[in-house]
């Protein structure tokens, strides 16, 4: 109980700094042309792809701004995440840092005025011209905080998407072939099922089962479904395609052995170091392992997109935002656009991330090639779907537990589909009021 | 005014018309008072305050940012049609046989044995170092626990190879990926947990009993059994009071451990009213509706707790009557 009321006491606190700074926020905010630091912060680790790379963004932003000071804070995720409210109505908060896309992330501090409008920024620098409509519906937010329309709050540097990571080792020795259709990817997992090996690596207890059934859901659904489900535009049947399909051959490939039925307490890093240490085939999860695995695994392995799909998981990367009490909001945009710059677009790209204004031709090893033109023909094609979990807070859990009785069979696709749907009207209902 | 009264009054304790050994107790009674305002102002600071935000935010809906909107009783009623928050507390009295009525049963027997048997027959050195054995778990961070009892129960994990190697591997399972299985294993690794605390109290406690007692009852020829029955169980009473009261406490607001473990799946089935809180509250940004079932779940530690109190103030004073 403790921890909450001290919790409690503590957002107090926040909202009462809330109001008073938002009183006189727009007054002391300003442009901050003529200020001399620039407080940054962020949360990417010093060797990561984006680590390195806007490392450098700030060396040039230094020799470009002499006498401005950068003062750089490495932060944790939690810290973040948790604290953001608090951090950004406070006085000594940054002049500019990365924070989550989302509706109740980035969203939320939009709807309460707590972000700087980067719209005008976004037409004058052509910010706009650089990332897909995809990449910039988690850049936008309306009046309510929900993405895909109104003002731009955030700007996104990199991408993620949700791919087929195949250990090539294993392929080659039970003669499976890179699969280019649904069909043939069916044909190899049941290739590995004969053989006595479980195709696909699972962690039912976190998000790799969402995903899954997300990809196979897409297989069926265009634009409009997922502007439905994401963006509340219309009223989503659960009991229908593309979710029905989704549910139904999730279950069929649990049913048919391609995932473990005993995976359902499996976490994601379980999943990931089972394709590591060569005991999966294939995972299907995010473009974030594809360092990790570059770094770890030993046997040969590539990546292909889940065959047969336009739509697949994936969407911009966190965001930079820019505070409402910011005090040096001109220098903050100066350092956003020097992100989007070729150069530090492709320095993310050459160590091993994914730029959302990259060159691929200027990528020198070609897994990261291949891993950021696989990106950008989703992109291209406006093939960004977003993430299962995203239209409602707290869906995360649900679709976990959801998807756990998929997996160990305690219920139906039906029952699965009644148990994630009602979640989803209740908060869809708590966000637009209808 | 308010000057004029505070002089009036002062003057009025200072006529020497009361006796003077009880003006004495008055000032040394509000020098009590001054050795509780650092403990009371930490209070007020730590407890009292978020409490009565808690309370406040309990009224109200909000999603942690901007400005909360008074709802009135809207989500205590709600909470009175909520199927997760009443499993929750179905898993809660789980959760009481797993850390209160097992552990005590079993520490009390445990205590005993050590000390009576184990202490006796072999070193006192052996039934110390099996008393830090039981104790180990609770000097482990709960955290550390939950993880390294996920690794043993997950579907590779210990357990499973360890059936596979005795022959028993037809009984594998995804322990607690199941929902007929996971609350069960989750009882068990919390009866781990918890089972060191009473050993060590009651071990305390049997060291503070007359031996003369046991000796006397030897003597008549009394079995282990009934001087465990007649000497043992009332003479420690009070200590089992205090075990099942903190135990009690802990049951109704565990955590760390569903937190590692399960994060309450699946299904809800190993869900918890303190994880639902947090998980309403941080997750899914309902701070009104997650105050809420904290200021239940407080209001139920409450009752409890006074109830324990009441009790054990009654058993005592019969005790005395005795």
């Amino acid at each position: 109980m403790h921890r909450f009321g001290r919790l409690a006491a503590a957002v107090a606190l926040a909202a009462t700094a809330a109001t008073t700074i938002v009183a006189c926020g727009d007054g002391g905010g300003g442009d901050g042309s003529e200020a001399k630091t620039l407080k940054l912060w962020h949360y990417e680790s010093a060797n990561s792809a984006m680590g390195i790379a806007w490392d450098r963004a700030i060396q040039i932003f230094k020799d470009e701004h002499p006498g401005v000071e950068v003062q750089f804070e490495r932060k944790a995720f939690e810290q973040i995440q948790q604290n953001a409210g608090m951090i950004i109505n406070s006085s000594e908060g940054p002049d500019i840092m990365e924070y989550n896309k989302g509706n109740a992330t980035a969203g939320l501090l939009s709807s309460q005025g707590l972000l700087t409008d980067l719209s005008a920024e976004a037409d004058k620098r052509g910010w706009a011209g650089k990332l897909s409509p995809s990449l910039q519906t988690t850049a936008r937010y309306d009046d309510k905080g929900v993405m895909g329309s109104g003002n731009w709050y955030g700007v996104p540097n990199y991408g993620e998407y949700v791919t087929v990571y195949y250990n090539k080792d294993l392929f080659d020795k039970y003669g499976v072939k890179v699969p280019t259709t649904m069909a043939e990817m069916t044909a190899a997992m049941d290739t590995f099922v004969g053989k006595g090996v479980t195709p696909l690596g699972m962690g039912g207890a976190e998000y790799p089962a969402g995903q899954l059934f997300y990809q196979l859901a897409l297989a069926k659904a265009d634009r409009q479904f997922v502007n439905n489900y994401e963006l509340y535009k219309n009223p989503v049947d659960f009991k229908a395609d593309p979710l029905k399909y989704g549910a139904e051959t999730f279950a069929d490939w649990v049913r048919k052995g391609y995932v473990a039925k005993d995976s359902a307490s499996l976490k994601a890093e379980d999943m990931g170091t089972a394709f590591i240490s060569g005991k999966a085939p294939m995972i299907v999860s995010g473009s974030w392992w594809y360092g990790r695995f570059k770094a770890e695994m030993k046997a040969n392995w590539d990546s292909f997109l889940f065959p047969g799909n336009t739509l697949q998981a994936g969407s911009s990367g966190n965001l930079w935002v820019v505070p409402q009490t910011s005090k040096a909001k001109s220098l903050a945009y100066d350092f956003i656009d020097i992100t989007l710059r070729p150069e530090i677009q492709d320095l993310i790209g050459n160590n091993g991330g994914v730029p959302v204004a990259g060159d691929p031709s200027k990528i020198t090893d070609p897994k990261d090639r291949k891993l950021i033109e696989n990106f950008n023909t989703v992109s291209a094609q406006d093939g960004l779907a977003f993430y299962p979990d995203w239209p409602v807070p707290g869906y995360y859990d649900v679709l976990v537990s959801g998807f756990q009785s998929l997996i160990n069979g305690s219920k139906s696709p039906d029952q699965v589909l009644d148990s994630i749907a009602k979640p989803y009207q209740d908060g869809v209902k708590e966000i637009t009021g209808k | 005014m308010a000057v004029t009264e505070t002089v009036a009054t002062t003057h009025q304790t200072a006529t020497p018309t009361s006796p003077r050994p009880r003006r004495r107790r008055g000032d040394r009674k509000g020098a009590y008072w001054l050795y509780l305002i650092p403990g009371a102002v930490l209070f007020a600071l730590v407890i009292g305050a978020p409490l009565l935000g808690t309370v406040y935010f309990s009224l109200t809906k909000w999603s942690g940012v901007g400005d909360p909107t008074w709802v009135g009783l809207d989500n205590y009623q709600h909470l009175l049609h909520d199927q997760v928050f009443w499993a929750s507390f179905r898993n809660t009295l789980a959760m009481l046989v797993a850390m209160v009525v097992v552990p005590t049963l079993l520490g009390l027997l445990l205590a005993a044995v050590l000390f009576d048997v184990i202490g006796r027959r072999f070193k006192p050195r052996t039934a110390a170092a099996l008393r830090a054995a039981f104790y180990l778990p609770q000097v482990l961070p709960v955290v550390v626990a939950g993880i390294v009892w996920g690794w043993i129960l997950r579907p590779d994990g210990a357990l499973n190879g360890l059936l596979d190697s005795i022959g028993l591997g037809a009984l594998r399972h995804d322990w607690l990926g199941d929902p007929g299985t996971a609350l069960p294993a989750v009882m068990a690794v919390m009866i781990w947990v918890q089972i060191g605390y009473p050993v060590v109290v009651f071990m305390a406690a049997l060291q503070r009993v007359d031996p003369e007692l046991y000796e006397a009852a030897e003597v008549d020829g009394a079995t282990w059994f009934h001087r465990f029955r007649a000497i043992t169980l009332p003479q420690i009473r009070p200590e089992t009071f205090v075990v099942a009261l903190t135990a009690t406490i802990a049951a109704l607001k565990v955590f760390g451990p569903i937190f590692a473990l399960t994060r309450g799946g699946p299904e809800n089935a190993t869900n918890v009213p303190s994880y639902f809180a947090y998980y309403t509250f941080f997750k899914k940004l309902q701070v009104g509706y997650g105050s809420a079932i904290s200021t239940v779940l407080t209001l139920i530690i409450v009752v409890v707790a006074v109830l324990f109190i009441w009790l054990q103030a009654r058993s005592e004073r019969r005790d005395r009557g005795i």
